[in-house]
């Protein structure tokens, strides 16, 4: 690299504004280490400096991951660098903040850096969790530890009986087809003679997971159960992402990424806001499928976890569902009154999903000692456990 | 970076005009995405809609700087014996056999564990250039191979460097242009994306689209071009749709209305021809006369 010393210095004090900046990009979720913050002084560097469009770039390419990061990104670039008034920090925390002007020659006063530790702010710009906001009325769940290690155990299960299928990968195995080429590789070690037949077989691989969970209203006396199973196959399976839907559809996914149980749920609250109260299954997984269907892919497990009290049309539900279905490898539908004595799938929503549900099973199915039953193989068959 | 020789990576304007004379548009964020690549040498990893130009501005980029582009196809299953390296197992049985009665068994070892029976595969070819002129390294649709690949890439796409046990471990002369691609069907790995500047290609604007099939259609009028690209704007926009048609349908339906001697969008052709732009039954299906009609006629 190059170094031009006149412009490393403005990259230098620029880098150092930029730490706010930074700080609130992790605050609004962005999982941005150090060494994306290197990237960026360094993209500076080679930039011109008062290029805004080109340090907006700078920041995306480097700082973002996916396009909803780009989001956030552009969002908080225009909130810090734009012409929007932040409000000020804690006196506590200014101290921290270089001042002067900024690159652009525009004023730092309204480019001062929001607290990253939530807890100690006043005032939030955007709505993100603070323990002032009124509770958005979903109990939060007790669960014990020991409840919790079942889930994990049954995820584990539902993870090696559904969501896993034969993959392309070979691996060495005592029976199977005969590895040539493994074989011949350890021929050499003889002068080229081949002592033993190496075989292999292939290996099965993970399927993974989307969940997508109704958190209306009349769900919510199940919210303790469910959010340990969610947040329990969430931990087990590689790659899950998991949405929740009402009356519109959110992805909670990040949310639960890398936090621990009782750490996940007041963020899990705040992130369900915008699903509102009623239920709009088939909406919802319209919604799914515009946004997400193209990352459905055949060996994916789509697991419904709802009542089914819906307040959508049934012959749309069935529709989407046949839509989700004819790309997913699986789909399940998990109902909290599965398990009760006396279960029928009666409500309208459930009988428009029983052509396409490879298994109906309950929250209760997943901590007990053999459940969920293994689906069947071969076509779509609705199962009642 | 110790290139001294000009080159369209000095800055965001050239490689803009150095892309655009190979007949690739490109928005200004994504030339700063891959200035910023190749000022400071780590990875692309491009993703967006499905032929919106991701594997296109790797060629254009190779041919542009006159490097050579070595593409790696990603799909399941694809290990270090097809993508790294491989020793040539019937060459090695055959020296062997060859020199059985005048070599020991250790010379025989060091023998045959040598650069010259080594098959090398893309990822390995990239680390070897020595020109001036940095290789462009094409990983096409990542998402397509799985999690145990991605592993295998770390190494190659940080350090520049592949460790073969028995030699040694292999330096980049020059550092290759590596760019990644993703249709995003999955989500790839934090490390992978940790090591990577990242960009997002999705559908151009309606002028964008119009001034790339003039660029690549040369023998479109404009008004010709600008209906074509404002009907697949529109059906971009339907909400119904399974598969929404990217740039490489519109050019090719482009190229076929052409090849048709239509020199306007009609409704009758449109739907003779719409399979080129939907690649879904269903929503072929779906997308009779009246709709199509009522997409041309919507202001």
């Amino acid at each position: 690299m190059s170094s031009r010393p006149a412009s490393s210095g403005l990259a230098q004090r620029v880098a150092t504004r930029l730490q706010g900046f930074l700080d609130r990009l992790r605050a609004e979720g962005l999982r941005t280490g150090v060494a994306a913050g290197v990237d960026l002084s360094r993209a500076l560097e080679s930039l011109p400096p008062l290029d805004r469009d080109a340090v907006r770039e700078a920041c995306r390419v480097t700082l973002a991951k996916s396009p909803a990061e780009v989001a956030v990104v552009d969002r908080v670039f225009e909130e810090y660098f734009g012409t929007r008034a932040i409000p000020v920090t804690p006196a506590s925390e200014q101290g921290k903040l270089p001042s002067g002007r900024d690159r652009g020659g525009r004023a730092s006063s309204r480019s001062r850096a929001p607290v990253p530790e939530l807890e100690e702010t006043e005032e939030e710009l955007h709505g993100r969790y603070s323990p002032a906001a009124p509770a958005p009325g979903v109990p939060r769940p007790e669960m014990a530890p020991e409840r919790l290690r079942r889930y994990r155990s049954g995820a584990r299960r539902f993870r090696r009986t559904v969501a896993t299928l034969p993959g392309r990968r070979w691996r060495a195995h005592p029976v199977g087809a005969v590895d040539l080429r493994r074989t011949a590789r350890a021929g050499l070690r003889s002068a080229g003679e081949w002592m033993e037949l190496a075989r292999r077989t292939r290996a099965s691989r993970r399927a993974d997971l989307v969940i997508l969970w109704d958190v209306s209203g009349s769900m919510r006396e199940h919210t303790a159960n469910l959010f340990g199973l969610v947040y329990a196959l969430h931990r087990v399976v590689r790659r899950t992402r998991v949405f929740a839907f009402g009356h519109e559809l959110v992805e909670v996914g990040p949310v639960l990424s890398g936090r621990s149980y009782a750490r996940a749920f007041p963020l899990l609250e705040e992130a369900l806001e915008p699903t509102g109260g009623g239920t709009r299954i088939a909406h919802c997984l319209a919604e799914f499928r515009h946004r997400h269907g193209s990352e459905l892919r055949r060996t994916s497990t789509v697991l419904v976890v709802s009542d089914g009290w819906d307040l959508g049309e049934a012959d749309t539900l069935s529709d989407e569902l046949r839509r989700v279905r004819s790309r997913a490898h699986r789909l399940v539908w998990v109902n909290p009154y599965a398990a009760q004595p006396g279960f029928e799938p009666a409500t309208a929503a459930l009988r428009a999903a029983l052509p396409y549900v490879d298994l109906i099973a309950s929250p209760d199915d997943f901590p007990a000692p053999h459940g969920p039953a293994s689906p069947r193989r071969g076509p779509p068959a609705a199962t009642v456990i | 970076m110790t290139g001294p020789a000009p080159s369209i990576t000095d800055s965001v304007d050239s490689l803009v005009a150095a892309l655009s004379g190979q007949q690739y548009v490109t928005e200004r964020g994504l030339a700063t995405a891959l200035f910023l690549a190749a000022r400071l040498e780590k990875p692309l990893l491009i993703e967006g809609e499905p032929g919106c130009g991701k594997t296109e501005i790797a060629k254009a980029l190779a041919a542009a700087s006159g490097a050579e582009l070595i593409r790696l196809q990603c799909y399941e299953g694809l290990d270090a014996s097809t993508a790294l390296y491989e020793w040539d197992y019937p060459r090695q049985l055959l020296t062997i056999r060859l020199h059985e009665r005048d070599r020991t068994t250790a010379q025989l070892e060091t023998e045959i564990y040598t650069e010259r029976f080594l098959l090398r595969r893309p990822l390995l070819r990239a680390l070897e250039g020595t020109g001036p002129v940095r290789p462009v390294l094409l990983i096409d649709e990542l998402d397509r191979a799985d999690e145990e690949f991605e592993g295998l890439l770390l190494e190659v796409l940080s350090d520049f460097q592949v460790t073969v046990p028995e030699i040694g471990t292999i330096r980049a002369g020059t550092i290759p242009l590596v760019i990644l691609t993703s249709n995003r069907t999955r989500e790839l790995g934090d490390a992978i994306k940790r090591r990577c500047l990242y960009a997002y290609i999705g559908y151009p604007s309606a002028e964008k689209e119009v001034e790339i099939l003039r660029k690549k259609v040369p023998e479109l009028s404009l008004h010709f071009a600008q209906a074509i690209a404002q009907f697949v704007g529109r059906l971009r926009t339907q909400d119904d749709l399974a598969k929404r048609p990217g740039v490489a349908e519109t050019l090719d339906w482009a190229a076929a209305l052409l090849a048709l001697h239509e020199s306007t969008v009609r409704p009758e052709t449109a739907v003779e021809t719409l399979g080129l732009l939907l690649k879904d039954a269903r929503d072929l299906e779906s997308y009779g006369k009246e709709r199509v009609t009522e997409l041309l006629a919507t202001p």
